[in-house]
């Protein structure tokens, strides 16, 4: 049969339920290519092969012995290092928490774990989540699999890369500020930031309890919806998903005829590279083609959201922080310590201006949309930068170099919408081009939909960057 | 000016979350942050009486049933 680590997730639950593989097979081939990639990306910070290979043997003999099995039987998956996992080492990319053992598992690998995967190790993150770029001074940096001179985007930098370089089918990553959607664009891969609320967050490191989102990066969006089906619902360990709709795997399948598509007039076609925006260009045509109405719709102005942003992420983040702060502050890397200072400088008053006006955010956003169903727009102004042109120290210019990288993927996080992230283009250096499908909220069945007809169109999730 | 973040400001914001901070880098952070300040003081951003941080759930939660 065709390599397993070709597969995309479907494609190989679908060949482990017909037997076409077993799920040793993968794990091997997996563990296979991990050896030859792993010292040029740094994507894993464990690969638990022993570990992994038993849990694939058992899968088989279940499998064999007609045991009951869920969709994801026999599939080894990898997650960012802050999905904890009770008796594992969750070091969150950190000095702080390296060696920290969990003492309970997440609701979102619980249920993961529930649909029959496994753990094959864990992945490369931003120290703490709090970085955009895949850099870390603990770790050593991540690389792009398409140029290893180039960022993975951040902070799933690990999740991006190793999805990319086919490591492994899928991963969870997280989202705060665009930490699911700048990896799947820098790394030509399919990412899910969801609506807030829609999948718990229990059980996995905060940075900011109000953006934080967890996610799945994947091939395709069908992979997307198919951890969705299996992560997304009420928890009562996080009470912020407490009367979000239940998952409805018949809305990822409808056509995109009926379906209203908006194409901003300003801020995120504003100054984009010529890849970019040609990419742009072309997506929006395909979407006409497979049958979706463009129109174009005038966002409120979405400087004053990424602001509003800023302003709660860092209070949170430093709060949630202050006691390190307060006693290991030299433990933290100078970039994110800087930014954990930043956080300082915002009193009390603008913090809850910044969350009571979100709703108010919400609604005129909302109202901008009228009848568009989904917004596109670019995930960054240009393809995946060098780490040497990112590679930020604790300046004040570094705010602003991060705050660049963020403008179009952290207003979503504030407006707690859904936005799905398809590869969409390629530059003439063969650098992936991703694009952001923004939904209204709980929309995300419908950017799933949307994401697979633009799949079945083009071919850019196909993509395999060359071995190293 | 009332929104103005200066250095001064910063380091009496750090000592009062009990956090040591230079004054170099309090003078950083007062750079960094400054813009977005200003930029979320501007006046185009009115939050009326009655809103709360929760307002954003019903929001979220109307636009799902329409």
């Amino acid at each position: 049969m065709t390599d397993p680590t070709m597969l995309s997730l479907s494609e190989l639950a679908t060949a482990l339920r017909e037997r076409i593989v077993s799920s040793v097979e993968v794990t091997q081939a997996l563990l296979e290519r991990i050896a030859v990639w792993q010292p040029a990306l740094n994507a894993f910070v464990a690969v638990e092969a022993q570990e992994a290979l038993r849990a694939a043997e058992q899968a088989d003999t279940a499998r064999r012995s007609g045991a009951p099995c869920g969709p994801l039987h026999g599939v080894p998956l990898a997650h960012k290092d802050m999905y904890y996992n009770a008796g594992k080492p969750a070091g969150c990319g950190s000095k702080i928490r390296a060696g920290w053992i969990a003492p309970a598992t997440s609701t979102a690998v619980k249920r993961l774990e529930a649909g029959g995967s496994f753990r094959l190790g864990a992945l490369h993150m931003a120290e703490f989540a709090y970085g955009p770029t895949g850099h870390n001074a603990h770790l050593g940096h991540a690389h792009n699999p398409w140029d290893r001179s180039r960022i993975t985007g951040g902070s799933s930098s690990g999740s991006g890369a190793a999805v990319a370089a086919r490591l492994i089918p899928a991963a969870l990553g997280s989202d705060t500020g665009g930490s699911i959607r700048l990896p799947a664009h820098f790394c030509g891969i399919t990412g899910l930031k969801p609506t807030s609320g829609r999948v718990s967050r229990a059980n996995a490191m905060p940075l900011s309890f109000t953006l934080d989102t967890v996610g799945p990066l994947a091939r395709t969006a069908q992979d997307c919806g198919l951890i969705m089906s299996l992560i997304a619902g009420s928890d009562p360990l996080d009470p912020t998903t407490c009367g979000a709709p239940p998952w409805d795997p018949a809305a990822t399948e409808r056509s995109p005829s009926g379906l209203t598509i908006g194409v901003p007039t300003r801020f995120y076609v504003d100054d984009l590279e010529p890849d970019v925006a040609s990419a742009l260009d072309e997506a929006v045509a395909t979407f006409r083609r497979v049958g979706a109405r463009l129109v174009k719709v005038d966002l409120p102005d979405q400087t004053a959201v990424g602001a509003a942003a800023l302003i709660v992420l860092g209070v949170e983040a430093t709060s949630i922080h202050a006691p390190w702060l307060r006693t290991r502050a030299e433990d933290y890397g100078p970039q994110v310590r800087a930014r954990l200072e930043n956080g300082l400088a915002y009193s009390g008053v603008q913090y809850l201006e910044a969350l009571r006006w979100r709703g108010l955010a919400l609604e005129a956003h909302l109202e901008a949309l009228g009848d568009v169903d989904v917004v596109v727009a670019p995930v960054a102004r240009s393809p995946a930068p060098t780490l040497a042109e990112t590679d930020l120290g604790p300046e004040s210019s570094a705010h602003a170099a991060i705050q660049t990288i963020t403008s179009f993927t952290r207003p979503i996080n504030y407006l707690g919408l859904p936005a799905l992230v398809v590869p969409a283009g390629r530059t003439p250096q063969a650098l992936p081009i991703g694009l952001q499908l923004i939904g209204r909220p709980f929309g995300d069945e419908v950017l799933i939909a949307l994401g697979r007809a633009f799949q079945a169109a083009t071919d850019y999730h196909q993509g395999v960057p060359p071995a190293p | 000016m009332a929104n103005e973040l200066t250095t001064e400001r910063v380091a009496i914001l750090a000592a009062a979350a009990r956090v040591q901070l230079d004054a170099a880098s309090a003078a950083r952070v007062a750079r960094a942050v400054s813009p977005t300040v200003g930029r979320f003081s501007a006046p185009d951003i009115v939050v009326p009486f009655e809103v709360e941080p929760a307002t954003f759930v019903v929001v979220q939660h109307r636009d799902a049933r329409r």
